[in-house]
This record gives C-alpha cells, sequence and structure tokens, in this order.
C-alpha cells in the first residue's frame, strides 16, 4: 500500500468514526490521541491531520482542535492529550481580546497562553462559558474565568517553544478541517448539478455550472496539498509556512463555498439544506488562529520587508512529499 | 573537451550531490549564467545567451543528469532537473525561454520516439545545438485540436506532409518539429491521427514567423507542402498520435508547471524593492497561489519520476500555474508604472515583455477554459 492509499484509508475510517460518535469519542475510537505525541513522526502527522479533514467532512462536534493546541505545553507535565484545551484569542471588534472553546467541552483543564507572560492552567469547572454560536454544527463558547484560578504551568522562556509547535500544528490542522468542510460543500453542490433539471437537462450539463464546479474543485486541490505539503514538512517548514497553508486554506475553502452556493441556488440559502452548516464551519475556523485577510496582509508586509526567500529548500524534493 | 570526455570518471552525482555540486559551480560565477541572467529585450539575444547557458551546461555535467544514459544522459530522474532549474532561477536566470522544449518535448520523445532515432541525437538537442518545436495548432484545429486536417500521405519510404500549422512557438529557431497530422479519414477525429519527427530543413517547409504583441516572435506559422517525412521518423504508432500529444500536454501541465513557476517566485522577490504597504494584500495572495503550484508541482514531479503519469489532474497545475502568473505580475505592474507607460530601458523593456506575455497565458497548452471542461468532465464526472 502506497503513502497516499495507506493515508486515504484512513480518512475513510476517521470519517466512518465521526460518523457514529461526532463528539470526542470517534478520537478514543481511532486511536488518535496517542498520535498527538508523535508529531516528530511524519506518518503520525499524515494521520492526525486526516482526522481533522474528516471531522469538517463530517462536521465533527469534537474539541480536537484545542486539544491539538494544548498538547506542546501540557505534554512536559505528563498531562494525558485530551486533558487539557487550549482557550484561543481571539479579537472581537467589540469586546476586545476574547477567548473561545471549539467544540464540545471535554476537557477537565483550560490552557490560556498569554505570549510575553507565559502559560497557565484554569480547571473547566472554575470557568464560565457563553455560547456564541453553533457554526457548522461545530460548538463555540466564549470562556471567561478569574484570573486568581489560573495556576502558572510555563515560564514565558519556557512557553516560547511550545507555543511555535502550537501554533503550527494548529494551523495546519484548521487548514486540514477547513479542506473537508469545503469537501462537504462541493459535494453536495456536485450532487445537486448532477439531479436538478432545469430546460431539460440537468444543469451540470451547463458549461456556466460546470466551470463553476471545475474551479471549486482545483481550490480544492490546492489547499488539500498545500496543507499536506505543511504537514509532511512539520516543524522544518520554512518560515510562515504554516500561514501560506491556513491562509490559502481560509481563502479557496470560502470560495469553494460561494461558488458551491451559487450552483446549490435558493434551496442552498434554506435552513434544511446542509450547505450553511459547512459554509458556517468554513468561516468559524477562517476567523481563529488568524483569517486569510489578516494572514495574507501580513505575509506580503513580511516579504516586503525582510525580502526572506519563502520557498521551499530544494532538500524536500529528495525526500518527496508522498503522491 | 569537457571533463565528462574524460575516462575513468564517475560522474553520476545522486540529487544531495548534484544540488550541492552545482551550487558549488554557479558561485563561481560563469559568465554563461551573467548572460542568461542580464535583463535583454531581444528575443533572438536572449536566444542566444540560453544556448550558451545550455551548452556550458552540458559540457560541465550538469545537463546530462536526468537524462537516460541510453540516449548518453547520466541517468537519474526529473528532480535532477528539477534541482537544475530551480538553482539557475535563485542564481536570476529569467526563465527557461525557448529551452522550455527541453521539458515540455524530451521526456516524451525518449519514451516514445524510434530508439535509432534518440541514440546520439539526445546530446545535440540537451546541448543547445538543435532545437525543437510543437506542431499542434492548426487555423481550424485550436481548441478542437482532433480537427486538425495536415494530412500525413503515405509515399515510397514514407509520408508526404500538407497542411499549414499556427501558434508554433520557437519554430523560427528550430531544426526539429514534432508534427500531428492526419493519416486516418477527415472523420476519424483523434483516433487517426500519428506523430512524426520532422526535419524543419527539408524541402517544402515554409516557417513564416508571426510578430507578437509584446514585441517577440517566439510564434510562427509553419507551411508544409509536401515535405517528406521518413518511415522511421514515426513517434509511437501509426494512428497513435492522440496518445503521444495527450502524454506530452499532461507534462506540459503537470510537471513542466512546476519548473516554470520557479522564476515566478524569483520575479515576485526581485519586483520587491519597488513594492509599498499597500500591495501587501497582493503580494501576500500572489505567495498563495506559487505555494498552490509548488504543492501540486511536487505531485507532477514526483508521479513524472514513478512514471505513473498525472493524467486530467495536471489540469490543477495548468490553471493555478496560470493563476499565479497573472497575480506575479498584477504586483509587478501596480509597482511600477513606467510598465503601463512603455519606458524603454532594457529591463523596464523586458519586464513589460513579461508582463505583457502573462496576460495571455491562459491561451496557450490548453485554454482556461478546455481546463476547466476537463476537469468537469473526466473527474467531476458531471454530465
Amino acid at each position: 500500500m502506497s503513502g497516499s492509499e495507506a493515508e486515504e484509508a484512513f480518512l475513510a475510517s476517521a470519517r466512518e468514526a465521526f460518523r457514529r460518535d461526532p463528539g470526542i469519542g470517534a478520537l478514543d475510537a481511532l486511536g488518535a490521541w496517542d498520535l498527538f505525541g508523535e508529531l516528530a513522526d511524519r506518518e503520525a502527522r499524515a494521520a492526525t491531520f486526516a482526522v481533522f479533514r474528516a471531522h469538517g467532512r463530517e462536521l465533527g462536534r469534537s474539541a480536537a482542535l484545542c486539544c491539538l493546541l494544548a498538547h506542546p505545553y501540557t505534554a512536559g507535565a505528563g498531562m494525558a492529550p485530551g486533558s487539557c484545551a487550549l482557550a484561543i484569542p481571539r479579537r472581537s471588534t467589540r469586546r476586545g481580546e476574547v477567548f473561545v472553546l471549539l467544540g464540545e467541552p471535554s476537557a477537565p483543564n483550560v490552557l490560556v497562553d498569554r505570549p510575553g507572560v507565559g502559560a497557565s492552567l484554569v480547571a473547566f469547572e472554575d470557568t464560565a462559558l457563553r455560547p456564541v454560536a453553533i457554526p457548522g454544527r461545530l460548538p463555540m463558547h466564549e470562556i471567561t474565568f478569574d484570573p486568581g484560578d489560573a495556576k502558572a504551568l510555563l515560564s514565558e522562556e519556557r512557553a516560547k517553544p511550545a507555543r511555535r509547535q502550537s501554533t503550527f500544528f494548529g494551523r495546519v490542522a484548521a487548514a486540514h478541517e477547513l479542506v473537508g468542510s469545503a469537501e462537504g460543500a462541493l459535494d453536495l453542490a456536485l450532487e445537486h448539478a448532477a439531479t436538478r433539471v432545469q430546460f431539460g437537462k440537468p444543469i451540470g450539463s451547463f458549461q456556466a455550472v460546470r466551470h463553476l464546479l471545475a474551479w471549486a474543485r482545483t481550490d480544492c486541490a490546492a489547499a488539500l496539498e498545500v496543507s499536506r505539503l505543511a504537514a509532511a514538512q512539520g516543524l522544518a517548514a520554512p518560515s510562515r509556512f504554516d500561514e501560506i497553508a491556513k491562509a490559502l486554506a481560509g481563502r479557496n475553502a470560502r470560495r469553494i463555498c460561494e461558488r458551491s452556493l451559487q450552483v446549490l441556488g435558493g434551496i442552498g440559502f434554506t435552513a434544511e439544506q446542509d450547505h450553511h452548516h459547512f459554509h458556517s464551519r468554513v468561516l468559524a475556523l477562517d476567523a481563529v488562529l488568524g483569517s486569510s485577510a489578516e494572514l495574507v496582509c501580513g505575509l506580503g508586509a513580511w516579504l516586503r520587508e525582510s525580502r526572506t526567500d519563502p520557498r521551499i529548500p530544494m532538500q524536500l524534493l529528495q525526500h518527496g512529499v508522498g503522491a | 573537451m569537457s571533463k565528462y570526455d574524460a575516462p575513468g570518471l564517475e560522474p553520476y552525482l545522486a540529487l544531495a550531490a548534484f544540488g550541492e555540486g552545482l551550487e558549488k559551480w554557479l558561485a563561481t560565477a560563469p559568465p554563461c549564467l551573467a548572460a542568461a541572467a542580464s535583463p535583454n529585450p531581444s528575443f533572438a539575444a536572449r536566444v542566444e545567451a540560453m544556448s550558451q547557458l545550455m551548452r556550458s551546461l552540458w559540457e560541465e555535467g550538469w545537463g546530462r543528469h536526468g537524462w537516460p544514459e541510453a540516449f548518453g544522459g547520466l541517468g537519474g530522474t526529473i528532480l535532477h532537473r528539477a534541482a537544475m532549474w530551480d538553482s539557475l532561477a535563485r542564481h536570476g536566470v529569467r526563465g527557461m525561454g525557448l529551452f522550455e522544449h527541453v521539458e515540455i518535448l524530451l521526456p516524451t520523445l525518449c519514451g516514445m520516439a524510434p530508439r535509432e532515432f534518440m541514440v546520439g541525437a539526445l546530446p545535440g538537442f540537451l546541448s543547445g545545438r538543435e532545437l525543437w518545436c510543437q506542431g499542434f495548432s492548426e487555423p481550424e484545429a485550436g481548441s478542437d485540436l482532433a480537427s486538425l486536417r495536415t494530412r500525413a500521405s503515405a509515399v515510397p519510404g514514407g509520408f508526404a506532409i500538407r497542411g499549414r500549422k499556427i501558434w508554433t512557438s520557437w519554430a523560427s529557431y528550430a531544426t526539429w518539429c514534432l508534427l500531428l497530422a492526419r493519416t486516418g479519414t477527415p472523420e476519424s477525429r483523434h483516433r487517426g491521427v500519428t506523430a512524426f519527427i520532422v526535419d524543419l530543413r527539408s524541402p517544402g517547409v515554409h516557417v513564416n514567423a508571426i510578430e507578437q504583441a509584446n514585441g517577440t516572435d517566439e510564434l510562427a506559422e509553419v507551411v508544409f507542402d509536401d515535405a517528406f517525412v521518413p518511415e522511421d521518423r514515426v513517434v509511437g504508432e501509426i494512428d497513435g498520435g492522440w496518445h503521444v500529444a495527450m502524454h506530452i500536454l499532461s507534462s506540459e501541465r503537470g510537471a513542466f508547471a512546476w519548473f516554470r513557476h520557479c522564476f515566478l517566485y524569483q520575479q515576485l522577490l526581485s519586483q520587491l524593492c519597488h513594492a509599498e504597504a499597500h500591495g501587501d494584500a497582493a503580494v501576500g495572495a500572489a505567495l498563495l497561489d506559487l505555494a498552490a503550484v509548488s504543492a501540486t508541482g511536487y505531485l507532477g514531479l514526483h508521479s513524472h519520476a514513478a512514471s505513473t503519469p498525472l493524467g486530467p489532474r495536471a489540469a490543477f497545475t495548468k490553471l493555478l500555474l496560470c493563476e499565479a502568473e497573472r497575480a506575479v505580475h498584477d504586483c509587478i505592474l501596480a509597482g511600477d508604472p513606467d510598465l503601463a507607460a512603455g519606458v524603454q530601458d532594457e529591463e523596464t523593456a523586458l519586464v513589460r515583455q513579461e508582463y505583457l506575455f502573462s496576460r495571455i497565458v491562459t491561451v496557450y497548452g490548453g485554454s482556461q477554459q478546455m481546463q476547466l471542461e476537463t476537469i468537469a468532465k473526466q473527474l467531476l464526472r458531471l454530465p
């Protein structure tokens, strides 16, 4: 079995697991928690990120992303993966910095990382949750707590390398979940194009519709391959490759949803059709860990100011990324 | 005499050593590199500079890597060639120029052309002595390539070619043409087409350059007036030319796109001296588009190296390459309004040529609309 066939087979089993249990139980069933501790290994990374692609595709409701984000901080303290979820900082236009938890809360501990200060832990029972929305069946809560209840975990010096790992793997995981969600939206549109008849023919036989779908499929291929390339390289990736992967996945996933919605027509804008679940999830995932709009501007400014060569080193050609 | 003609050397280098060795050689600043990197708006002068570069790469052995030993190469895969062009781009070479044909045509010729023709001939092709062009499009057969009318009629010892090809890139500079001609009935469409190797020096072949809107004469019309082609110059099978053409187009759209994007990175980086903060989003977006070509192009390279062609998936890479090419040149134009005004110093004139060309990239090698149809039909299986 080639690397890519193994990946496809694992993706299929991960999708099946989330169909059976869209919550955190699927990660138990897949043995995914062990993978979080093995992200130095390329195959473990490929499997981990396939879990996130499946999570997006099957509209999983777990807090897997927040648990993955917390793991680099807590691994040294001997805490088991899944026992802690990172509160993701987000800048609200109206309320300034807020912390959010994605997915159904399942971890007994919440990790808060403040750049310049360090990381601390709060018991989940000492926090207050406010549901903000359920975008695409993915619960999202704003979380608040009394700073007096937070126990220091890592000094700033020790938090720094954990933060780098957490951000890198979190962005690459979010990119995979964006791809999975966009694939879900596109599949609905493809099904519609093959069955909806107008002027006596399925609308998928009209070139205007075909080209919308072909562009969406191209955007999917680009986002998936860049995400896989980020996963294959891991922390050895060139500077800011996680930002490139997350920005590309966010931008393309939004475009894929928009084109899919156009193909679906009015039915796609109803509550009964599933399109909006995928579309809302894409918007929510694009909004955390750096939106595509923010990251694209930041990448341009970085290139202009630093003149850094952003290319992937040639050595990667020798190892390949698997077909 | 180059070091590779000396007996007793072990010339083949594995990929890592190849990359290091090439970097060392480029660091000595060979004159051929400076000539190929300097901006020169004259297309003929660029052809000359690139031919010199190809010759030096051949003599030094770098250009022999990645090509079959049976035909005079040193062995290795397309990854050697990718490493070579990537290094050259990083050292300022502006593009492959008309030597793009080496990557578009020669891999297919190595696999499908008559062995007797290729043995001994490949060094001439790789060292820049003899160039190729690709005789596909006709006045009445553009996107609808299967309706081509140029006729190959059997005559004693070979075929007589009669017809007209157009938009034939590099024909004015080429010695050889890989020609698609009809050997079946006019209604046979893609089933009655054969691929031939035609010597453009043959009697009955007329090449008329076409001056382009960006001032170059890269394209030409090629007229065949009962030009004779010997019977041992058939590529693939008689009436099997469509398979040859699809192999070439899949290489062009998949693996070759990766080669071209190396130079786009270089162009994006080199325009940053003109960049201002208001253009950051556009530069960032171009960077994403280039990453998309990198990633899908890797698949193309590795599939090619493993002899498992990408097939219709190559259309993704082709579409993404065109998007990246336009995005990079949008940034370049935004950063330097002199391009639009047509300021005629040498560098601006060349960058303007490149900008104008970026507006037409969605036409050649299969138009953007045909790529979208390929995806819709063969990958999405739409009705």
